[in-house]
């Protein structure tokens, strides 16, 4: 049983691209501004703290997942993935890759959660098709881009980790 | 045609984003991402009603929560700023002045009442909700019929009545061609209204230097110049005696600034002298209370002995809203002035969707007098638009008119034509531009055109081809003025597009569509946009605007050879870091990761009246930096001709060496160049050589064309919209990254979808907003978006250079072949499309599918 | 955009967390997959003083459980595990229908049935199945556990017959019969939006003649809306083309809709028309009947 009492902090150890990171949160603090202002983690984005456009999306559990509608005192067993663990020291993840390959953002606001959304619809199947990634990536809005080039992008990661780029 | 200098040809190809080296990797730094240490959190009271005045506002539960530093009310901020002024005025216009916050009187719903500074944001809304605001009713002005009746309350008092402008602009003999026409055909058009919603929010962070008191704004903002000095003259309060008295004993500063404002003079002459000045007799006729403000403000300004840095980074997108100076910006610098402390406000998605920005609300009733045999001969336009409550600083509804005004008669021959235009106050979030501001003349012109091709017998192609201006018009003028040369290629981007058209697939589509209970229908539409623009473009908009189309640029190269340039631009999502550097780099001859770009810093870039805005980033933006490193490389180039004992005009640079054309092995890199002129100069670090250029686009001029055509598909028993094919064929001269520029078109066609199907900024009959959330004001997704096919011309431009402007025209052009091709559609079954929000409900009403609703 | 604070509470047993729920009543509220309670607490549309966080109780609540009674779904299940889970596709192909259309995936990756039954909105598809299959909600307090059949449970907008002090811990479904076809179809204005309109449809059919009909409707009311007299049309009839017609026309001129931002009330009544015919036709065809 643990109670944090209104108006308290307390301490959360929460996993965060595989490493333990100990910060002090108010019951009230959702994982979003956790992450930005506890962990440092400024790559997660927000954009509507109430759930629709998706910049926020972090993997839960290897699952994407609203940042923004998860308490970070309730959050404290779960894996955490956030854009800052996607690369391997200077080596872009595949995604990240095929992204800049594509060109696919401009201002780049959304694209920590599209490239979330593409790292677990990459993972679950290897080969989506374009009306698939559209599906998928739904639950993310872009305002810049018309989509397209962020589709071309996902198909491009999509290539590379099947060993193609 | 334009001289390139380099060979090296990265202008022309689909380089990498050099932002995405930190962008993709989470290491971007939005505002929201700056945390200073020790920064305070702001959180604003908002007005809960349309309209209503103020009786009294209590903060003190507020103030005595833990963790709230501060509450400052609307009269608080008042006490402590001017108000915001008229900037751009025009003739038969009123702007009303107001206030960073209010303090006696609210005008729409989000109207801010009181600002709580607090040690987190959390807490800030805690205090918010702690502050007890009793208001007055006022009825609410939901609309512009409401607004001209005639017992509804004024928004503005000094206003006539909620209309802050009527004008007439009239070209020719419009009655008499109107008299002579065989027909006149008259229809009216509205849009609703919409919001910019750029992903990121607005914000700001205010920081005070302890020791010197010198503010550091770093914000999301498209105009970092303008906001520097908004910010200055807006919070530095002082009677005009205390300024005098500032000033006594500033003799250096007064003649530094009657330097400086001799130079400025002098190199504006022209355009300073052909300024239009009856805006301002407007502006005065009805309120001189700008007359009391202004004297205080510039003393102010001018013996302030420090002015603010601002400081932009990544931003967010803004699609214009992040163009006007925030209300709560300035509130947020003055609360931090006055407690010493740095003060951050992040918006909210509530708050950016209740007064982030707004557009598009706009009435048209338009007539065309043709002749029976298709011939186009008179327009008449009547224009009602809906400004919300208060004013976009420093430029709002005024601008919409005005570029209305020019464009509306698009590439066709009119004889006569004659606009009438009204801006009238609501008691809604404020309107300001959104991508092409003008965008709903191109909308209701190409709308109308179809309805009168329709009425004649003719198709939509047939009609546009027999009036549309081409190659063997130019050069001649827009019957508004500004000249069409060789760039105007609307009529060639409309052949281009009808060679695309795979006419056999549109039929049998149309045959499977009738078989399965849809309806498939093609629409096109046709434009050019100022981009920007020839020399008399700005001449009928508005005489010496042109003054604001003019931007500067820096380069420098150091000691060790870095090349930097540094622009006026704030970008936010246009990718200036890389086609700048594309640029550059063939100006300089070097690997484009050897140019450095600096943009968004106001202590190191030249200052700006706009920022980035008005698809000028390409032309203007663009023709500064090459122009400036071109002047910097003779320099480079002058100094190795020394060094090479060579006529400079025989000194050439490939890959970065510098040397005698013909003898790449003899040659000096630029370090060895400005490593030796550091020498010679004594200079130890920093800039080696510098160059600082002007660049206008006169004599370059320049349209943008384009023609689109979409085609849709309509189901009947559900109103839903597919897009199975969307061309746009556009025309923006010679591409400096096409990538980006395809990037730029199919996002404001993305924006064009929306506005016709799915977005809409709607308030009920009291005023109060109902789309406050994502869950109700609908940004389209990946499935709603197709895909988007472009072809490009890229017809020269005469003159200096050849980039011409692209971030607006998908926009442009998209809610016209949209609603065209949804009437189209639905023509056999009688629709007559004069909305342009279709959502499914509109759909299957126009289909005579459901009733309408009352 | 920040909820308003509030004592936060992670029991370690369902007893403590019906515990709380007895001592905090009306200033409490549930947590579990809080995909529509954080927003509206962020919006401070909703201020709990107190949350109970069900999410450490996975032992007992994170359970599905298929019998020759029917199916289980405990309150920890997630959307996106229900969706993927073969004892749900086998047992409650109408849940398994109506799952992809919930949100988007990141909602539904954290998001619970139950919470999404529980929270009571009546555009969400959830409570308009459980009507649809006349599901029982099993709902627990310190004081002992009641079955409450979801034909009564939804009362109004996001109104529902639990008490303060009770947990719905989780939700059955009576066994899935071999003659009975189900179909969950909907409109939204964008994919995966709140739907416009959409229809909960079951139909047992018995040796070529529909022995009965649900026909529930979502987003057309405060809560989710029966037909019946749709329903009684279809009752005793072979299922045909003109039958669903007819039912559709019935269910166009019958229910009571309303109008707001995004459809018109004469749109709504349409679609749903639109719908009955389509979700006949689908629920038919899964038992192999063609209308």
């Amino acid at each position: 049983m643990t109670t944090v009492p209104i108006g308290t902090e307390t301490e959360v150890t929460l996993r965060v691209n595989g490493e333990p990171r100990t910060i002090s949160v108010e019951a009230r603090t959702d994982l979003a501004d956790a992450l930005r202002e506890g962990a440092g983690l400024t790559g997660t984005h927000l954009g509507c703290e109430h759930g629709v456009c998706g910049a926020c999306t972090v993997l839960v559990d290897g699952e994407p997942a609203r940042s923004c509608l998860m308490l970070a005192v309730s959050a404290t067993t779960h894996e955490i993935t956030t854009i800052e663990g996607l690369a391997d020291g200077d080596e872009m993840h595949p995604v990240q890759r095929a992204m800049y390959e594509a060109m696919s953002f401009q201002c780049a606001f959304c694209s920590p959660g599209f490239m979330m959304s593409a790292v677990a619809l990459l993972d679950r199947e290897p080969n989506p098709t374009v009306e698939q990634i559209r599906e998928e990536l739904s639950g993310n809005l872009c305002r810049c881009t018309g989509y397209e080039s962020i589709v071309r992008g996902v198909e491009r990661a999509a290539a590379i980790l099947r060993g193609e780029g | 045609m334009a001289v390139q200098t380099s060979g090296l040809g990265f202008v022309g190809q689909s380089v990498k984003r050099v932002e995405d080296e930190r962008l993709l990797i989470g290491a971007g730094r939005y505002v929201a991402d700056v945390r200073p240490e020790g920064g305070l959190h702001a959180a604003f009271v908002r007005s809960p009603i349309a309209h209503g005045r103020i009786v009294s506002i209590d903060t003190s539960e507020a103030e005595a929560l833990d963790g709230v530093v501060a509450v400052f009310t609307g009269a608080d901020i008042v006490e402590r700023t001017n108000p915001f002024v008229p900037m751009l005025m025009l003739p038969g216009m009123y702007t009303p002045l107001f206030w960073a916050m209010s303090d006696e009187r609210v005008r729409h719903v989000g109207d801010p009442v009181a600002l709580v500074v607090a040690e987190s944001r959390a807490l800030a809304e805690d205090g918010a909700e702690l502050v007890v605001v009793d208001y007055d009713d006022l009825p609410a002005v939901p609309d512009m019929a409401t607004a001209m009746q005639s017992h509804t309350p004024q928004l503005w008092e000094k206003a006539n009545g909620n209309v802050l402008l009527e004008a007439v602009d009239t070209y020719g003999e419009v009655d008499q061609v109107f008299a002579r026409a065989d027909r006149v055909i008259t229809e009216t058009f509205r849009c609703q209204r919409q919001a910019n919603q750029p992903m990121e929010t607005r914000g700001t962070v205010v920081e005070v230097d302890a020791d010197t008191g010198h503010l550091t704004i770093t914000s999301a903002t498209q105009a970092p110049h303008f906001l520097k000095w908004a910010a200055a003259a807006l919070t530095t309060k002082q009677t005009a005696r205390e300024s005098g008295q500032a000033l006594r004993g500033m003799r250096e500063r007064l003649d530094a600034f009657r330097s400086g404002a001799g130079s400025f003079f002098g190199d504006n002459q022209e355009s300073l002298q052909s300024q239009d000045n009856r805006g301002m007799v407007s502006q005065l006729r009805r309120d001189r209370s700008l007359l009391k403000h202004l004297p205080g403000m510039a003393l102010g300004v001018l013996s302030s002995e420090d002015f603010p840095t601002v400081v932009c980074q990544d931003i967010g997108g803004g699609f214009g809203s992040k163009g006007s100076t925030p209300r709560e910006e300035i509130a947020v610098v003055a609360a931090a002035k006055a407690l010493g402390r740095t003060i951050q406000w992040i918006e909210d998605r509530v708050e950016n969707l209740l007064d982030g920005g707004q557009a598009r609300e706009e009435e048209f009733t338009i007539s065309m007098a043709v002749d029976d045999d298709g011939t186009l001969r008179g327009m008449r336009v009547e224009a009602d638009i809906d400004h919300g409550a208060y004013p976009g600083f420093p430029v709002g509804a005024g601008i919409t008119k005005s570029m209305q005004k020019v464009y509306f008669p698009g590439m066709y021959r009119w004889e006569a034509y004659e606009m009438r235009s009204r801006i009238i106050a609501t008691n809604k979030g404020k309107h300001i531009p959104y991508r092409g501001p003008w965008a709903n003349e191109t909308w209701v012109r190409e709308r109308m055109l179809d309805v009168v091709a329709r009425e004649l017998g003719m198709t939509p192609v047939e009609l546009r081809q027999q009036n549309m201006m081409g190659a063997e018009d130019f050069p001649t003028r827009m019957v508004t003025g500004p000249t069409l040369d060789e760039t105007a290629s609307t009529r060639a981007t409309l052949v281009r597009a009808l060679e695309l058209l795979d006419h056999d697939q549109i039929a049998q589509w149309r045959a499977e569509a009738d078989a399965a209970g849809r309806k498939l229908g093609v629409g096109i539409a046709c434009y050019h946009e100022a981009a920007p623009g020839p020399p008399d473009f700005f001449e009928a908009l508005s005489p010496g605007s042109d003054l604001f189309a003019q931007e500067e640029a820096k380069a420098t190269v150091d000691a060790d050879g870095t090349i930097t340039v540094f622009t006026s631009q704030s970008p936010h999502g246009q990718s200036h870091e890389t086609t700048y550097a594309q640029v550059a780099a063939d100006e300089f001859g070097v690997d484009i990761g050897d140019i450095r770009v600096v943009w968004g810093n106001t202590d190191t870039t030249r200052f700006s009246f706009l920022g980035t805005g008005g698809s000028r980033g390409g032309p203007i933006g663009g023709g500064a930096i090459r122009k400036t490193s071109r002047s910097l490389r003779e320099q480079v180039v002058s100094q190795a001709a020394t060094m090479l004992e060579a006529d400079p005009a025989d000194v050439t640079i490939t890959g970065g060496v510098i040397h005698v054309a013909g003898v790449p092995s003899r040659g000096l890199s630029y370090a060895e160049v400005a490593g030796a002129a550091a020498a010679d100069q004594g200079i130890e670090d920093g800039a080696v050589f510098e160059a600082v250029e002007s660049y206008a686009g006169k004599g370059d001029g320049g349209w943008s064309c384009a023609t689109h055509v979409a085609v849709v598909d309509v189901d009947l028993a559900t109103g839903q919209v597919a897009i199975p094919r969307y061309l746009v064929v556009e025309d923006c001269g010679p591409i400096i990254n096409p990538a980006i520029v395809d990037g730029q078109v199919r996002g404001g066609v993305a924006q064009g979808i929306g506005a016709v199907f799915y977005e809409h900024a709607a308030y009920d009959g009291d005023g109060n907003m109902i789309a406050t959330t994502y869950l109700d004001y609908l940004v389209p997704t990946s499935t709603e978006i197709p895909h988007i096919e472009i072809d490009h011309l890229e017809t020269l431009t005469p003159g200096e250079n050849d980039f011409r402007g692209v971030g607006e025209g998908g926009m442009i052009g998209s809610p016209a072949a949209l609603t065209n091709a949804v009437e189209d559609a639905l023509a056999s079954l009688g629709a007559e499309v004069r909305d342009q929000y279709l959502p499914p409900s509109k759909i299957l009403e126009l289909a005579g599918v459901i009733e309408p609703e009352e | 955009m920040k909820s308003a604070g509030f004592t936060y509470h992670r029991p370690s047993t369902v007893d403590g967390a019906l515990a709380l729920l007895a001592e905090h009543g009306d200033e409490a509220k549930i947590l579990a997959g809080g995909q529509s309670l954080l927003p509206m607490m962020g919006l401070r549309l909703a201020r709990p003083t107190h949350l109970v966080d069900i999410n450490g109780l996975d032992a007992d609540l994170d359970f599905i459980a298929a019998g020759p009674d029917g199916l289980r779904i405990g309150a920890l299940v997630r959307h996106a595990n229900a969706e993927h889970h073969p004892a749900v596709a086998e047992h409650g192909p109408m849940i398994a229908a109506a799952l992809p259309l919930v949100g988007h995936r990141p909602i539904r990756t954290r998001g619970t049935v139950v919470g999404s039954i529980a929270h009571g909105d009546p555009a969400a598809e959830m409570p308009a199945v459980c009507v649809a299959t006349d599901a029982t909600l099993v709902a627990r307090s310190a004081a002992g556990t009641r079955e409450l059949p979801a034909a009564t449970f939804f009362e109004g907008y996001l109104g529902t017959g639990l008490r303060d002090d009770e947990l719905l811990a989780e939700v059955r479904f009576p066994a899935w019969a071999p003659t009975s076809g189900g179909a969950v179809v909907e409109i939204a204005r964008r994919h995966g939006d709140y739907a416009l309109v959409g229809l909960a449809c079951r139909v047992d059919v018995l040796d070529g003649i529909i022995d009965d009909a649900a026909l529930v409707f979502l987003g057309v009311g405060g809560t989710p809306v029966r037909v019946t007299a749709a329903e009684d049309s279809l009752r005793g009839q072979a299922p045909s083309e003109a039958l669903f017609a007819e039912a559709g026309r019935i269910v166009s001129t019958t229910l009571d809709a309303g109008s707001d931002l995004h459809a018109s009330a004469a749109y709504r009544r349409h679609i749903a028309g639109v719908l009955t015919n389509q979700g006949l036709a689908e629920a038919t065809s899964r038992i192999g009947v063609t209308a």
